[in-house]
């Protein structure tokens, strides 16, 4: 049997990664000090770890250099890549939101409206769904910002406690869609590497419904 | 320090330097690997019976677009002729196929057993990474309706992957009529099917689980474990057992006897089953079928039966085939070693005939003439190439002098 590679998304999704692992009885002694080290290997069952941003997750798992990841559903969303989605991990857990300045009439206008993002395909995708043309200007981080300086009319941005919003001045007024962490496959390691790839699914899966 | 890279950017940026996004030029080995692979898997076409086609590179963009097609138009690479009509790069093999069967091959005696061996080009976001310019290489079985049809079309696929050098692969069949079956009975809206279609393809467990706890009925039981009913022959009774719908059994019942036949045939280690094979596409009538090749990341076979495409171009004849992913295929096999000239051929003049004839005498692609101009000057050359022998032409006599290459 060969070590199948696993990408987990660098941050706190690995955190949550790890704390998943240890409870499902996987070694993370090297994944928990991994120095500079990018790929880890657990000592008592066959996978390797791989540490990366979110959308090069997706990246090695589409062209099936790993055979699974773990990264967040805004990042899939926004990506639009083809793999198997196959378990909501749970943690990481937040939600896509439009928001505007409080108190701002966001749709009270025929004017064509102006969001800024981070995820100019998800935004795309919603306003579509309501059938609204808006324009999008990708921002990089700090979203906020924009409609505080007049760029934009509002934002769609992931949001967990809102305190960041609330704190320049801003406010929801739609919630998109729920967001977490989720367990994605290439498709033809999923059909060639199936008996390992399932034990893993499982595993993590019966973890889970344990808490 | 900065000068330098800014120089190197401003060559990076060169349309003069790089090849289009998608597109790359191939050298040598690459050149080697793809033409091998291609030469085996259609010399077992023509082996089987199948006449090669060639298609346009370009065709008009109309062609691809149909009601049911597949391809997103973004895919396409699109342009203007002189009358301002719009055109594509081939972006599919078997639709211009298609045409030809429902045109020139319109009353051409059936079946037909076409193959082709070309290009197409599918345009990807920027800096994925993915091959825009893809060789494909597959047959059309045209006017075979039923069993044989199909059987011969996956017999064809496994033995195309052997013939190809493949190592451990698997071909996955599946059936349109199994997930049809199954939603026929329920009472859910077109909308409901499409996102159900799109959880299974993308075995997206989650989303799908949620979906269908809506769902009653005799078959929600086998709905549910859909996404779950992929591999070896079990899988078939499995899903049999699972559900009392006609179609659905049918589909079940369909697939095992391809498989019995194929196995019989000595084939049958190479199957596998995956009845979430729906494909958000309605492009495939009944039998899908793909192959996975260890070593690649993505699908390297893909085909089934599609009996309604040619009827789009007027011609009603049942049809089903496969392409291979040339290059994918060929990034999972052994790297081949390119044999490079050993041996120099220096020839006085008025004795270019003899060299000729000296060098085509030798194993292919060992040796090359020499250029220059004394024989002295041949040998040092040749030391300094690293050659190991130089053949000294003159006079109606061929001598030889042995080298010892620079270590």
């Amino acid at each position: 049997m060969q070590n199948l590679k696993l990408a987990v998304t660098k941050g706190r999704l690995l955190e949550d990664s790890i704390r998943l692992f240890e409870k499902m009885g996987l070694d993370c002694d090297e994944l928990k000090s991994p120095g500079r080290r990018l790929i880890h290997g657990i000592s008592n069952y066959p996978l390797e770890i791989v540490m990366a941003k979110g959308p090069d997750v997706i990246t090695y798992v589409e062209h099936g250099v790993c055979a699974m990841g773990i990264v967040g559903k805004d990042t899939i969303m926004e990506q639009q890549s083809s793999f198997y989605e196959v378990l909501d991990l749970g943690f990481g857990a937040c939600r896509f939101a439009l928001a505007v300045k409080k108190g701002y009439d966001f749709y009270g206008s025929y004017k064509t409206r102006r969001v800024a993002t981070k995820y100019p395909n998800v935004t795309k995708g919603y306003f579509l769904s309501k059938g609204m043309d808006v324009s999008i200007i990708k921002i990089e981080g700090s979203v906020e910002i924009a409609p505080l300086l007049g760029l934009s009319d509002g934002i769609v941005d992931i949001v967990q406690t809102g305190n960041t919003l609330k704190a320049n001045g801003l406010e929801v007024i739609d919630d998109i869609c729920p967001v977490s962490a989720r367990l994605v496959i290439n498709t033809a390691a999923m059909k060639l590497y199936k008996t390992q790839i399932i034990d893993f699914i499982d595993k993590c899966k019966k973890t889970l419904d344990q808490k | 320090m900065i000068m330098i890279y800014e120089k190197d950017v401003m060559a990076l940026e060169s349309y003069k330097i790089r090849t289009p996004e998608g597109t790359r030029d191939r050298l040598f080995a690459e050149c080697v690997e793809r033409r091998s692979v291609q030469g085996a898997m259609t010399s077992l076409f023509k082996q089987r019976g199948y006449h090669e086609v060639i298609t346009p590179e370009v065709e008009y963009f109309d062609l691809f677009v149909r009601a049911k097609n597949p391809l997103p138009q973004k895919s396409m690479l699109k342009f203007v002729d002189r009358e301002g009509r719009l055109l594509v790069i081939r972006p599919d093999c078997t639709t211009p196929i298609a045409r030809i069967a429902a045109s020139r091959l319109r009353d051409a005696a059936l079946p037909q057993r076409l193959y082709y061996n070309q290009t197409i080009v599918r345009v990807n976001d920027t800096d994925t990474g993915s091959d825009s310019d893809i060789a494909q290489c597959g047959i059309e079985l045209i006017g075979a309706p039923g069993l044989k049809g199909d059987i011969e079309a996956v017999a064809m696929a496994v033995d195309t992957l052997r013939a190809a050098g493949a190592g451990h692969f698997y071909i996955e069949l599946g059936h349109v009529d199994f997930f049809a079956g199954l939603v026929a009975d329920l009472e859910i809206g077109k909308d409901s099917i499409k996102l159900l279609k799109s959880c299974i393809e993308a075995k997206n467990f989650t989303l799908y689980e949620e979906v269908i706890k809506s769902i009653s009925g005799s078959d929600a039981d086998c709905l549910r474990r859909l996404p779950y009913l992929f591999g070896g022959e079990e899988i078939l009774d499995e899903a049999y057992n699972l559900t009392d719908n006609t179609k659905a059994r049918a589909a079940v019942d369909y697939l095992r006897n391809i498989y019995f036949e194929l196995k019989a045939a000595g084939r049958g280690e190479y199957l596998r089953f995956d009845l979430g094979l729906v494909q958000s596409i309605d492009y495939y009538s009944g039998l899908v079928f793909r192959g996975y090749v260890e070593g690649a990341g993505n699908i390297v076979l893909a085909g089934g039966r599609y009996d309604e495409l040619i009827g789009d171009f007027g011609a009603d004849k049942p049809a089903t085939g496969f392409a291979v992913y040339v290059d994918s295929l060929v990034s999972c096999l052994p790297p081949v070693d390119m044999t490079m000239p050993d041996t120099h051929i220096y020839y006085e003049p008025g004795f270019l005939s003899t060299a000729l004839q000296l060098l085509d005498s030798l194993p292919k692609g060992t040796a090359v003439l020499s250029h220059c101009t004394s024989m002295s000057e041949a040998e040092s050359t040749a030391k300094n190439a690293g050659i190991k022998r130089l053949f000294i032409v003159s006079d109606s006599e061929i001598s030889e002098v042995r080298l010892n290459a620079k270590s």
